[in-house]
């Protein structure tokens, strides 16, 4: 039996999406969609106090309203959210105290929507208010409130040092430092958070529909804190309209609504408006980095020291506190593609009167980036340098191979100074350097700023991934088609696609001619589900094992039926048949006719019908990507304006499933990168009142302020089956840093170097006026 | 059903070509209308503050946010969605050019981009990429950074030309 099906005819080809034809035509079905006879709809009662105890709640004039079926508090529905290791109780509805605005307190349960927000606004609630933590600095004060009465803030604190690095650092002949401050934001997905919840009338089971990134994960945590059997539980995930992170997490308000679904007997939906999606989704970043490093004279880098700050908020997120991700997991990678030697780390993750940190595509990674290429920066202007020179000072090299970081981690091979020299002549670094210096003479400032990535995906462990592996099976149905199912969550990867095209190599069947199904307990596997850039590596591992499995038992059928050799047959174009000989074959409808009916045909001891499961587990913890990304922008001074003209993309993910949906997830992450750089902050103000919760104050990027990218790929193979490294998130890793060292590079006449994120008109303004030099200046 | 007596007002809106007598509270979202009443569940509510674009609807074939029209505003109105622009058979040369220039992934902003699109290449059959970015602005994406989409938009424009120069030539029909 040859290793692959024939030729790979799908796999790395530009093949279109199978799942557009429902999308573009407004057929998809996502969970405000989700409709039954009787639902009710849920509105939520949140506290407007960033910390208070709760005096009273009135909720009689709520349930006199016609239209209301429910007005439920705390102690109708006394659940709360358990986080293994991080014990804190987060109540699904708050008990006597609240703890961030936002936070639940009251759910309404109405014949639509409208009624129960009317019904809402009729609660009366009385607060008494205590001092609100908003800081993550004051957070670690003795002298700060507690805000979880009787522990200390700072929940997390960890030291790390490499062995001689005191002597290293001191002794160094130079040294710099500078505080590194990441503002908060949310994944902001297009489709708000949602959940819907009913009894299954033929079952009598409890059916869940949640937009979530890991099904399996979900069902698992609401059996825990709901008191129920797995298999009483089913977990349906619709149409996802992005997640991005925070659809990975558990909420309070599914525990609710899934509690009235089972207390109130009939069908219950909760949609999330927009305001509620800002206040309630998990949010990301929100940290403060201490960092100091030393170097030599030419410039290579000796050491690194970080103190890691991170603002949990008010509870420990379900299933991982964000704070931990945005910390732990940057100090793994801190020093990204370079080679420095020595590196200490103290990380503190504390809590605050602010909705939880959970997970937004790219943690820890926007804020490793930023700083790892920032300390690069800050040594070439220190030492009057060309920063790509000192890039190349400091990369690892072919020879450093197997080359282990600071903290141990075990990097893949890949291209990592390849892919800085294609970015550099993609976006015409040497010209541009030319031109830079003409504009200046004009008063125009632009800048180019680079970013070398490396990204740790397909982790063992991730905030979507309970488990390590990830699970496939494969039906070969009666007629000769494809089903095939996975635990991933998709939210517009396009898995339906790319895991149908590694089968059909493995089956010899077309593309079309397979089902890809996800997203339902009942029929997918049990798997870890979608985050940490896992799904084409570990996902598509699972499909090409499972693939291959079949594929075995296929050619083994028709072997038999044939009468040749297994190693003489070939799967190819929906067909079996012996190589050489086209005319002596099989389809596979006809060896699936076998399996399931004329069962008498089989080979001895092959058992009837077409159908496996397979779990597959990638050889390391961690598959390294890496690549460059390097932003050209122009900073008006008047304005504060930011325009980023031309952007250029060189990406080694290893083998491609498929280029086209790999671009789309660089471009996707590139835009997201500009809105954490220049646009998006959720701000709170010094009462601890989230003010950015509509689009018009937390700005995403729109299509005139996304530019046009270069994009070119490297394929440096891993050692996972397929050689595929995950990539979901390394645009969004690297492009604020490379956008945001376009900046500094821009501002340098005026002394500019960014140090906090995103760099707001503002803020330009404000350096531009306090900077020396003006027009002209060289 | 209820026991209580909402205030509500008999309109009839034409979308998609048909008439739909609809009894609704005159504070009813069109977005909410369309969806919950009539079904057409291909308009998406992103936000409800007038900002994502993704509930966009063409009304007289101009581009409207129906988060931000009460039902009773469109009566009389022409009202297309997504459903509307969708032939009984395949795809639209827009919603085509799509697929194949993959300008979406979780697909929740499309109908909104691709109703917006259609008005643009309406009024302006050979958009550049600036025009088609400025039509876009008000339509948010947070999957593709919207490349992919302005070249489904460019395409689809050159697609068109296409066919109606073969129109020209000797058909009269429309372009699908």
């Amino acid at each position: 039996m040859a290793d692959m099906a024939s030729r790979p005819q799908f796999t790395g080809s530009r093949i279109t999406r199978i799942e557009d034809a429902r999308l573009v035509s407004g057929q998809a079905r996502y969970l405000d969609d989700v409709d039954f006879p009787g639902m009710l709809e849920v509105a939520f009662v949140r506290s407007n106090r960033p910390a208070a105890k709760i005096t009273s709640i009135d909720i009689e004039a709520a349930k006199a309203l016609p239209g209301v079926k429910a007005v439920w508090t705390h102690d109708n529905c006394p659940l709360e959210m358990t986080s293994a290791g991080f014990k804190t109780t987060w109540y699904a509805l708050a008990k006597d105290e609240v703890r961030f605005v936002g936070e639940p307190i009251v759910a309404i349960a109405a014949e639509n929507r409208y009624v129960a927000e009317d019904a809402a606004d009729l609660v009366r609630i009385r607060y008494e208010e205590v001092e609100p933590v908003l800081d993550v600095r004051t957070a670690a004060l003795e002298s700060t409130r507690q805000v979880h009465e009787g522990r200390s803030n700072v929940f997390f604190h960890r030291e790390r040092k490499t062995e001689g690095f005191d002597d290293a650092f001191n002794n160094a002949p130079h040294r710099l430092k500078d505080t590194f401050t990441f503002h908060r934001q949310t994944g902001a997905a297009m489709e708000n958070r949602s959940f819907a919840a009913l009894m299954d009338p033929f079952s009598g089971r409890l059916t869940c529909y949640c937009g979530h990134q890991s099904p399996h994960e979900l069902r698992s945590e609401l059996c825990e804190m709901l008191g129920m059997e797995e298999n009483m539980v089913r977990v349906v995930v619709p149409e996802v309209g992005g997640a991005f992170g925070i659809k990975a997490a558990m909420y309070p308000e599914y525990l609710v609504v899934s509690w009235m679904a089972l207390k109130l007997r009939r069908p219950v939906k909760w949609v999330s408006d927009r305001q509620e999606s800002f206040l309630s989704d998990v949010h990301a970043r929100d940290g403060v980095h201490d960092v100091e490093f030393a170097f030599d004279d030419d410039g290579k880098i000796i050491a690194i020291y970080d103190h890691m700050m991170a603002d949990q908020g008010a509870y420990a997120a379900v299933p991982f506190p964000g704070s931990l991700g945005e910390t732990v997991t940057a100090a793994n990678v801190l020093t990204g593609p370079y080679t420095i030697p020595h590196q200490a780390t103290v990380i503190d993750c504390s809590f605050s009167n602010k909705m939880p940190l959970g997970a937004y595509r790219g943690v820890w990674g926007p804020i490793a980036s930023f700083i790892q290429e920032g300390i690069v920066d800050r040594v070439a202007r220190h030492l009057g340098k060309d920063p790509v020179d000192v890039r190349r000072m400091n990369m690892i090299s072919d020879a450093d191979f197997p080359y282990k970081n600071p903290s141990k981690m075990l990097y893949d091979k890949g291209s990592y100074l390849k892919s800085m020299e294609d970015a550099l002549r993609l976006i015409g670094y040497e010209d541009f350097r030319k031109k830079q210096a003409e504009y200046r003479t004009q008063g125009r400032y632009l800048g180019v700023g680079i970013s070398v990535f490396v990204e740790p995906t397909a982790s063992a462990s991730s905030e979507a991934g309970s488990v390590g592996y990830e699970a496939c099976t494969i039906r070969v149905e009666p007629t000769g088609t494809v089903t095939a199912a996975l635990g991933l969550g998709p939210s517009g990867q396009g898995h339906e696609t790319t895991m149908a095209q590694l089968i059909a190599d493995q089956l010899g069947v077309d593309v079309k001619d397979i089902v890809i199904l996800h997203g339902d307990t009942d029929s997918a596997p049990f798997g870890g589900g979608t985050g940490g850039s896992r799904s084409g590596t570990i996902g598509g591992g699972a499909a090409i094992s499972a693939g291959k499995e079949m594929r075995a038992k296929l050619v083994k059928l028709a072997a038999h039926v044939l009468e040749a050799g297994e190693d003489d047959i070939e799967l190819q174009e929906g067909k079996a048949f012996v190589a050489g000989v086209p005319a002596k074959s099989l389809t596979i409808k006809e060896l699936a006719q076998i399996a399931y009916t004329h069962v008498a045909k089989l080979p001895e001891g092959m058992k009837p019908g077409l159908e496996i499961v397979t779990r597959y587990q990638p050889p390391f913890k961690v598959s390294f990507s890496n690549g460059t990304h390097i932003a050209v922008v122009e900073v008006h001074p008047d304005t504060g304006l930011i325009e980023t003209l031309d952007y250029a993309v060189v990406n080694d993910c290893g083998n491609l499933i498929n280029p086209t949906i790999v671009e789309g997830q660089i471009h996707g992450g590139v835009a997201q990168g500009i809105g954490e750089a220049f646009l998006e902050e959720l701000k709170y103000d010094e009462n601890g009142q989230l003010v950015t919760t509509s689009m018009q104050d937390y700005l995403l990027p729109a299509s005139v302020e996304v530019p046009r990218m270069k994009i070119e790929h490297i394929e440096t193979p891993s050692a996972s089956e397929g050689g595929f490294k995950g990539m979901g998130e390394g645009s969004l890793i690297a492009a604020p840093a490379a956008l945001t060292a376009a900046v500094s590079d821009a501002l340098e006449p005026f002394g500019v170097m960014v140090n906090a994120m995103p760099v707001t008109p503002a803020q330009v303004v404000e350096w531009v006026s306090k900077g020396t030099p003006a027009v002209g200046a060289d | 059903m209820e026991t209580f007596t909402k205030q509500t007002v008999q309109i009839t809106l034409r979308v998609n070509g048909e008439n739909h007598s609809v009894e609704v509270e005159p504070r009813m979202l069109l977005a909410d209308v369309l969806r919950h009443e009539i079904g057409l569940t291909g308009t998406h509510v992103g936000c409800e503050q007038g900002v994502c674009g993704a509930c966009t609807i063409l009304v007289d074939g101009a581009p409207e946010r129906s988060c931000l029209m009460f039902a009773v505003q469109a009566e009389g109105r022409e009202i297309t969605t997504i459903e509307g622009v969708t032939p009984d058979e395949g795809m639209s040369e827009l919603q085509a050019s799509f697929q194949k220039h993959h300008g979406l992934q979780c697909g929740f902003c499309t109908p909104g981009m691709i109703l917006t699109s259609e008005a643009l290449l309406a009024r302006n059959p050979n958009p550049s990429e600036a025009e088609i970015r400025e039509a876009l602005s008000g339509n948010l994406c947070r999957c593709t950074g919207y490349q992919f989409i302005v070249d489904s938009v460019q395409d689809a424009a050159a697609a068109k030309a296409v066919n109606h120069t073969n129109a020209d030539g000797g058909s009269d029909k429309e372009g699908a």
